[in-house]
C-alpha cells in the first residue's frame, strides 16, 4: 500500500465502524454503549479525514480547501486500481 | 438527498483480469438478487413507513447498497481491463462485449438487463420487511455461490465483505420487524395496515400512552 492508500484505509475503517454502528442505533436508539462507540469513532474519523484530505484532496465536495484548482476531478477515482 | 464520497466502502484491488468471472459477478449489479435491486427496494419502501426506527434502517441500508453497487462495478471494471480479443472470445465475454464493450451495464449473469420486477414495495411494512429479510438471504446465497466459483483471493476478499453485510442487514431487518410488531395490536398484527389505516394506528398509539 502506498501512503495515500494507508491514509484512505484509516478513513474507510472509521466510516465502516460508523456506518455499521448507525444501523445498530437505528434499531437501538437508546443504547448508550453504541452511542459512546459512535462518538469515539466520529472523533477518529475527523482526524483521519483531515490527514487524508490535507495531502490527497477532497473526499466530499465540501472538503474544498480554497485552492486555485477544483482537484475533485483528479484521478484516481475509487474504482481505479492504481497498481494494476 | 445524497452526497458522493470519493472512496469505496471496502477496498477493491484486483491484479488479474478475468472476463468470465466478471460476467458472473455482474449478476450482483443487475441480477435478481443484486445490489441495484436491494438499493431500489429499501429506498422506495421507506416513504410510507410509519415507524422512525424502521424508516431509519431502510434509509441507511438502502444507502449502503448504493455503495455496494459501486463495489461490484469496481470488481467488474478491474476484471475486464486490458483484455485482448482472444481472451474476450475464449472466455464467453464476447456476448456482453458486442453490446457494451467493457462499459458497466447492469445485467444478470445470463445477460438479462436489470428490471424493477425483481423487487416489491407493497405499502405494508410487515410484508415489505419479510421481502427484505428474504432478499438479504438470497443475496447471501448468491455471494456463497460466487465464492464457490472464484479462486482469486483478490476477488474473494471483496466478495466476503459483501456477503457479511447481507447477514448484518438481515439481523437489523429482523429487529425492525420486532419493533413493527411491538407497535401493532399484539392479538392481531394484521388488524390494520399502519401505512394505510393511519387513524387506527394513531388511536392504538394514543391508548398506550
Amino acid at each position: 500500500m502506498n501512503e495515500r492508500e494507508v491514509l484512505l484505509k484509516r478513513v474507510q475503517i472509521c466510516d465502516f465502524a460508523l456506518a455499521d454502528t448507525a444501523l445498530f442505533l437505528d434499531t437501538h436508539p437508546e443504547n448508550q454503549m453504541a452511542l459512546d462507540f459512535y462518538k469515539k469513532y466520529l472523533e477518529m474519523r475527523k482526524a483521519a479525514a483531515d490527514a487524508y484530505t490535507s495531502r490527497f484532496g477532497p473526499l466530499v465536495h465540501s472538503d474544498y480547501d480554497g485552492g486555485p484548482r477544483w482537484n475533485w476531478v483528479d484521478n484516481p477515482w475509487p474504482w481505479q486500481n492504481e497498481e494494476a | 438527498m445524497w452526497m458522493y464520497s470519493k472512496k469505496l466502502q471496502y477496498p477493491v484491488k484486483i491484479k488479474n483480469p478475468n472476463p468470465a468471472m466478471a460476467k458472473i459477478i455482474m449478476t450482483q449489479l443487475g441480477g435478481p438478487d443484486g445490489e441495484t435491486g436491494a438499493a431500489m427496494r429499501y429506498l422506495h419502501q421507506r416513504y410510507s413507513c410509519p415507524y422512525g426506527e424502521v424508516t431509519g434502517i431502510l434509509t441507511d441500508v438502502g444507502t449502503e447498497e448504493l455503495g455496494h453497487m459501486e463495489m461490484i462495478s469496481a470488481i467488474v471494471y478491474q476484471l475486464t481491463r486490458r483484455l485482448c480479443m482472444d481472451e474476450i472470445k475464449q472466455s464467453g465475454f464476447d456476448s456482453y462485449f458486442v453490446d457494451h464493450t467493457t462499459g458497466i451495464y447492469p445485467v444478470s449473469a445470463a445477460g438479462i438487463p436489470f428490471t424493477m420486477d425483481y423487487l416489491a414495495s407493497k405499502g405494508d411494512i410487515i410484508t415489505d420487511l419479510h421481502e427484505d429479510l428474504a432478499a438479504e438471504q438470497k443475496a447471501r446465497t448468491t455471494y456463497d455461490n460466487i465464492l464457490r466459483l472464484s479462486d482469486d483471493p483478490d476477488v474473494k476478499d471483496a466478495i466476503r465483505f459483501l456477503r457479511e453485510r447481507e447477514i448484518v442487514h438481515y439481523q437489523r431487518f429482523g429487529e425492525a420487524l420486532r419493533i413493527t410488531q411491538d407497535n401493532l395490536d399484539c392479538k392481531n398484527f394484521y388488524a390494520f395496515n399502519p401505512e394505510f389505516d393511519i387513524r387506527q394506528a394513531r388511536a392504538l398509539e394514543k391508548s398506550r400512552k
